[in-house]
């Protein structure tokens, strides 16, 4: 392994049934991930998903009844 | 008029988790101080099988990674997934099976350990029939925090919720594949797998014990106790989404850096810490994001030492999420596998990030629980620097220990002979060993006071009368 393509060179024949539902199944993850980056950072979603930050916080806005105010 | 969170939800059960997590908080660590004595005085174990390390051993970390830490997992799920929702546990039946069966496969474990019956895989020692009894409760919990889930009034599922789902889901998956196994009798059974595949499946369980019970499982934690800790959202919920699923893609890829130099092919080794060192970004991500959440309040660390232990904790998250990369990287691993040096790094994942912040939510649960202030916010300050000052003098000791270690078992003289023998090292490692025990001394002596104010605590609650008032208000709409 003295040259960079050696690192890159594959034995397509030799590839087993498992071998390819694995590769597949990576590079479909890879492109998933790819996508949730776009979904997530696109400028369009900021303030939709921002706006989720506030879930923890809804319920003190009610009257929790504990006597010390503690939410 | 008025609402009260008591009617509104199952807060019971997770009042009885969060104290039995303190309980087996000090059990699990005085198992492990005990042993690390043994390991510096090693007449400690009295010449008898039941306490020798060997034993003590796996029952030390099933004391505090699934005794202490399941228990801390199951409160703060419980607790979280209703608060978060706006719903009620899906079943309280279930919830209270998921209690008891959890806390028999603790006293399992307590008895079966030290009598040597183990399956002989880490952090997986336990005998096919608890492991049995392990699937069926972890499942009970898992579905019902699904199904609370499903039952929320909010459209959105809140980040804490999914960390904790991740879990849940992967932990079945890892443990009922790790624990395949022929039973030969009650308490006998070998693995399914032989060879170098059981030496892959089982890292690939313990590796992600790791990354998703003792992580993403706290990181589920962290994602709702510091927002409300410090009294102010998460910096970015867009970072915590990708940090989800980062961390979901890139750990299960993990195991095979624990076997760097053995029979396993080379490649899983290099993948394997290809993806580490690619997990530094997504982890330095969330603990960037739960620190900046105090960005603007940094003054609250003075006064606030419950949020003191939680921004520690994401401390010592980052730094453990960045030498664990470093370790599986072959060059570095050629020194630091099967020295101290692992030692040290677990412990400062284990007590800095998982002990710190679940020690932060359970002191924030406890006065939302019992509906009253802590007994005493000193000892709270006083158990916050005895578990960091604990902490950190192990993690140095185990450093110096497991470096030198390296070193000395890989140097040779002129002619190519080693030039320590293997008992030269052991003897060299005492003073460390010693100074190991008196770090986790400190950091138990801090889970003593932790359980001491606990217990003040809810006897504080129950003469005031708080909880039973509590109780008795109208429930919520």
């Amino acid at each position: 392994m003295s040259r960079l393509s050696d690192y890159f060179q594959t034995d397509w024949q030799a590839m087993t049934t498992n071998d390819w539902i694995g590769t597949i199944l990576t590079v479909v993850i890879f492109l998933l991930m790819v996508g949730a980056y776009f979904y997530v950072f696109r400028p369009k979603n900021r303030e939709k998903l921002e706006a989720m930050k506030h879930i923890p916080f809804e319920e003190d806005n009610e009257n929790t009844g504990d006597p010390h105010g503690r939410k | 008029m008025e609402a009260s969170l008591e009617r509104k939800y199952n807060f019971d059960v997770v009042r009885w988790f969060t104290i039995m997590a303190v309980v087996y908080l000090v059990v699990g660590a005085s198992v492990g101080v005990y042993i690390a004595a043994e390991l510096a005085w090693p007449a400690l174990n009295l010449d008898s099988p039941y306490l020798s390390f060997g034993r003590l051993r796996p029952l030390h970390t099933n004391a505090v990674i699934f005794a202490f830490g399941g228990c801390t997992l199951m409160a703060t799920a419980f607790y979280t997934v209703q608060r978060t929702c706006g719903a009620r546990l899906w079943s309280d039946k279930m919830a209270w099976f998921t209690f008891w069966g959890w806390n028999l496969v603790i006293v399992l474990a307590v008895i079966t350990l030290p009598l040597g019956l183990t399956q002989s895989k880490e952090y997986a020692e336990l005998e096919w029939p608890v492991d049995i009894l392990i699937a069926v409760v972890w499942l009970s919990f898992t579905i019902n925090f699904v199904m609370t889930i499903a039952n929320r009034k909010s459209s959105h599922i809140y980040v804490s919720n999914w960390f904790f789902l991740g879990m849940m889901i992967m932990i079945v998956y890892l443990h009922v594949v790790n624990s395949l196994a022929i039973p030969v009798g009650l308490f006998k059974s070998y693995s399914v797998f032989s060879g170098v595949q059981d030496a892959m499946i089982q890292w690939w369980w313990g590796h992600n014990a790791v990354g998703f019970y003792l992580t993403a499982g706290f990181l589920g934690i962290m994602y709702y106790f510091v927002p409300k800790q410090a009294g102010r959202p998460i910096y970015s919920y867009r970072l915590s989404v990708i940090h989800f699923w980062a961390l979901m893609f890139g750990y299960v890829w993990l195991g095979a850096h624990h076997l760097q130099y053995t029979a396993l092919p080379d490649w899983t080794g290099s993948l394997g810490a290809a993806v580490s060192i690619a997990m530094i970004i997504p982890s330095w991500g969330g603990a960037v994001n739960g620190m900046m959440t105090l960005s603007g309040a940094w003054d609250r660390l003075r006064t606030d030492y419950v949020l003191r232990f939680l921004i520690i904790a994401l401390a010592f998250y980052a730094m453990s999420t960045f030498e664990g990369p470093v370790m599986s990287l072959k060059t570095v691993n050629a020194l630091s596998h099967y020295t101290d040096w692992t030692i040290g790094h677990v412990h400062s994942g284990a007590l800095g990030w998982v002990a710190g912040i679940s020690i932060g939510a359970i002191y924030h649960l406890m006065t939302r629980l019992y509906h009253t202030e802590m007994f005493s916010v000193r000892l709270i300050n006083f158990h916050f620097w005895t578990a960091t000052i604990g902490t950190v003098i192990y993690i140095v000791a185990m450093w110096v220990s497991g470096i030198m270690q390296g070193l000395m078992w890989r140097a040779y003289d002129e002619y190519g002979t080693l030039a320590y023998t293997f008992v030269e090292s052991v003897d060299a490692m005492h003073p460390y060993y010693a100074m190991r025990t008196v770090g986790g001394a400190i950091f138990l002596l801090g889970a003593v006071v932790m359980l001491f104010n606990i217990l003040m605590t809810v006897r504080k609650s129950l003469s005031e009368g708080s909880l039973s008032k509590a109780r008795a208000l109208p429930a919520a709409a």
